[in-house]
């Protein structure tokens, strides 16, 4: 009996500890009551403001600490009052759980990340969560103003909402229509509507307006409810207009399943599988084929590598699939890109020198003052990393264009080329970053492409024959992994050269077909079997 | 009313089962109760493979423990064979086991195209120069007369700082005419110092502190220029740029990253950066730079400094007979 009692007790202990662990998880909310403002509440926040935030936000708190012209967006300036990310109407101040929202879990897809100790070991407690919230509170004087008391002034989310399918989704298209989101946003979502680029904030940076399918990095939350919320409340300082008045609660809802269907989940798989067809590889980047070949996604980070550096990279997504027949293999290569840069203007390019020796003030580039980043002055490019040699066991040449003893082969695809109607892809080899690209000889050149740009979405086909003459050049055989790397250039967003996006190794695999051997062994195993079942049948009947 | 049973087969069948829902499923459900995170931690498939052997092995010797159990077990068996519960279903049992033994085998032998596994060493030592196991980081340890200059420096109002804070301190002092210019730094150590400064009785210790706080203040400047970017504000190793590199950034928080190291040998990493690490490092998947072709001495040393604080690591000290050897 008793013995029966301790293992209940146990039980019921474990279980509220599992069920107390789970619920502390939550994160952006609060889970402990908020500590009282006091001023040495404040001053505790004024240490962690100076330890954690300073370098970006400054000293002062008006966005300007030493990182921060390196970034784009740029850190909030707190002396304003302005705030993005709120639940209260267009206009108003944030709540503080708003300020504590953004402060746990960050703002995807900028430099703010979020500091919620429960998912980032050093980030802050609820309690210096709050304190550094109190502190920042006292910046601007807004927040002392108790006209501008943003407490009943909270837009609440209905407790009823429509379910999430494809009919409510499809109710969701029309509102996206009617209320001429597109306009902006662009027919897909991709951010490539006609007003785009003319727009600045209050603050007279330009704004990216965001790529909807891209859910990592949707800065105010990628759920249906945070949907609902941004156009439920505006965004402050911003074009983003609040919808309260133009747009029933029902719509808003279903304009939100809308904008969360949008959202594209990244492949994760590492190989590209080259399928083998009969016939010519297509150079349309429409034909049917294409969609047969098995999508592999690819993650693109800023080149931080060497100097120059850049940190606010524009592609960070760029899909493939590819094809093989007895002779050539193609790759049909897409990313989203808002704006078609066909031309390119050497004079303005970036002069890195000055950056990059030591001891320089940064090595990263300013993408304000630097860079242009304007319609017409730089291509948009993309690139095809190969190492020159397929590489024995593990060793490869360096993801960023090489080394001295391992070269790689590149094909670089330039739009402005393509625009002219010229062979568009140059076929060259690295040996390192700090090295010239060495463009091949004109008659090494025998990679073929075609390309087009629709609805804010470059496709670009590249096909080559599987083996060449040219030593320099990979030599595509079945049946082996073969490093692939990805480079890419947003000319609207001042790349060129080093100033791009890049990818890690990945490997494109030439399919073969199953070998023989495979359905033998099938085969002897069931036949096998039968046998034995039929002796076994015999032995008792 | 009769005890129902359903005899020692089917209870051997029944146990089977449940033992692999146990594995497959319970324990992954269990352990994200226990660790609280929102994914659960799935038990390996070799792991899987020896638990089910392990539990075939031992219900093989239950049911051949007495020649009893073993007749009872085989009793259904065979009238199954014999075809007492029915010829069809024992026909369409015997044609699927076959069919099922041949799926199995295609499964196994089929090629399956999944990335080569490279196997990496963390922390290479096999070029990693001995002359630098005992560097002490100069920024950490200031001599006497470098802690004389700073209080020297205090007193006058005239502290010299890396000009990547310049413009945000001169900012600041446009808005604080009248403080200390050391002031900006609200943390204990320095408000300790400025208040003996104040009173003329400045103690070396105090200001050794105070000039570490004035230290770390520039180190995390530069690394939030050039680290944060991949490592994280929170030194997470989950910076913006993470995502994009399949070798991901380390964790500074994580145990046995920067606390197993030696100071000298941080400073290696981050003046040499991927390119120079031996081949059991796989340098070409390393993102680092080689930030000795950008940063000073004194850069790297700060941000080290910071890094170390930001973690709430400390280095590994260096052993006696290394330092020795000196």
């Amino acid at each position: 009996m008793r013995y029966t009692s301790t293992t209940t007790r146990t039980v019921i202990t474990v279980l509220f500890l599992c069920t107390v662990a789970y619920n502390t998880w939550a994160g952006d909310k609060p889970t402990k009551p908020r500590p009282p403002v006091t001023e040495e509440a404040i001053e505790k926040g004024r240490v962690i403001y100076f330890k954690r935030c300073s370098f970006c936000h400054g000293l002062l708190g008006d966005g300007n600490g030493p990182a921060a012209d390196f970034m784009d967006p740029r850190p909030r300036d707190f002396t304003l009052g302005i705030f993005k990310f709120r639940t209260t109407q267009s206009g108003e101040l944030p709540t503080d759980e708003d300020l504590f929202r953004t402060i746990s879990r960050g703002l995807p897809g900028t430099p703010m990340q979020g500091f919620d100790n429960e998912l980032i070991k050093n980030g802050l407690t609820e309690e210096e969560r709050w304190q550094v919230i109190y502190y920042i509170k006292t910046l601007a004087p807004e927040f002392s103003n108790p006209e501008f008391d943003p407490s009943d002034k909270v837009v609440s989310l209905p407790a009823t909402r429509p379910p999430y399918n494809e009919e409510t989704i499809a109710k969701g298209r029309e509102v996206f229509k009617k209320a001429k989101c597109w306009e902006c946003h662009g027919e897909l979502g991709r951010g490539d509507g006609q007003k785009a680029f003319d727009r600045t904030d209050d603050w007279g940076f330009p704004i990216r307006i965001r790529n909807l399918t891209h859910s990592w990095k949707i800065k105010g939350g990628t759920d249906v409810e945070d949907i609902y919320m941004r156009f439920s409340t505006g965004i402050n300082g911003t074009p983003m207009p609040s919808f309260v008045d133009s747009l029933t609660e029902e719509e808003r809802w279903y304009l939100a399943n809308f904008i969360k269907s949008l959202q594209h989940r990244p492949t994760e798989h590492t190989v590209l599988k080259v399928k083998f067809i009969e016939g010519e590889i297509p150079l349309d980047p429409e034909s049917p084929e294409w969609q047969e070949a098995e999508p592999m996604d690819v993650r693109m980070a800023g080149q931080v590598i060497f100097a120059p550096r850049w940190q606010n990279p524009s592609i960070e997504l760029v899909t493939l699939r590819a094809l093989y027949n007895e002779k050539e293999i193609g790759f049909l290569v897409e990313w989203d890109d808002p704006f078609k840069d066909v031309v390119h203007i050497e004079d303005r390019e970036f002069d890195a020198r000055e950056i990059s020796r030591v001891g320089a003030y940064n090595s990263y580039v300013n993408p304000f003052e630097m860079v242009p980043r304007e319609l017409e002055t730089f291509r948009d490019s993309v690139a095809l990393q190969f190492p020159v040699k397929i590489p024995e066991g593990t060793k490869k040449p360096h993801f960023l264009r090489g080394d001295p003893s391992n070269p790689v082969n590149l094909w670089i695809w330039k739009s402005d080329l393509h625009n002219q109607g010229k062979p568009a892809v140059e076929e060259v080899n690295a040996r390192g970053p700090q090295q010239p690209l060495k463009v091949q000889d004109p008659d090494s050149q025998q990679v073929q492409s075609k390309a087009i740009w629709k609805k804010g979405r470059w496709s670009v086909v590249m096909k080559r024959p599987l083996i060449t003459e040219d030593r320099k050049d990979i030599q595509f055989v079945s049946g082996r992994f073969i490093p692939i790397a990805v480079n890419a250039w947003d000319g609207s967003n001042g790349e060129h050269d080093l100033i791009m996006s890049l990818s890690s190794w990945h490997y494109v695999f030439l399919e073969s077909a199953t070998p023989v051997k495979v359905y033998v062994y099938a085969l002897l195993g069931v036949i096998l079997t039968g046998l034995g079942e039929f002796w076994l049948v015999r032995r008792y009947r | 009313m009769g005890r129902f049973r359903i005899g020692f087969f089917w209870t051997s069948l029944v146990s089977f089962i449940i033992i692999y829902g146990l594995i497959k499923w319970s324990i992954p459900f269990i352990s994200r109760k226990i660790t609280g995170m929102p994914f659960p931690l799935p038990v390996p498939g070799t792991l899987m493979f020896m638990y089910m052997v392990l539990a075939v092995v031992a219900m093989f010797l239950y049911i051949t423990f007495s020649e009893d159990g073993l007749e009872d077990f085989l009793y259904p068996v065979r009238r199954f064979l014999k075809g007492e519960y029915g010829t069809v279903p024992r026909g369409v049992v015997l044609a699927i086991v076959p069919l099922v033994v041949g799926w199995q085998i295609y499964d196994i032998s089929i090629p399956k195209i999944s990335a080569p596994v490279s196997l990496r060493i963390q922390h290479p030592s096999s070029n990693f120069p001995k002359k630098m196991e005992a560097l002490k980081n100069p920024v950490e340890n200031p001599t006497d007369e470098e802690i004389e200059e700073f209080i020297e420096q205090a007193k006058s109002g005239e502290v010299g700082f890396i000009p990547q804070v310049m413009a945000d301190i001169e900012r600041w002092r446009e808005e604080n005419p009248d403080v200390h210019i050391l002031s900006f730094i609200p943390t204990e150590p320095v408000k300790r110092f400025l208040e003996e400064l104040r009173t003329g009785r400045v103690d070396r210790e105090t200001a050794r502190s105070a000039l570490r706080e004035k230290n770390l203040f520039e180190g995390r400047a530069l690394y939030a220029m050039n680290c944060r970017p991949c490592h994280g504000d929170s030194v997470g190793g989950d910076g913006p740029m993470a995502d994009g590199f399949k070798l991901r950034p380390i964790n500074f928080t994580d145990n046995g990253t920067i606390e197993t190291i030696v100071e000298g040998y941080t400073f290696w990493r981050v003046s040499n950066g991927g390119p120079g690490l031996p081949i059991e490092a796989t340098p070409w998947d390393s993102a680092m730079p080689m930030w000795r072709l950008n940063l000073t001495e004194e850069e790297m040393w700060k941000i080290i400094m910071a890094e170390y604080d930001l973690a709430q690591k400390t280095p590994r000290i260096p052993e006696k007979h290394e330092a020795e050897k000196e």
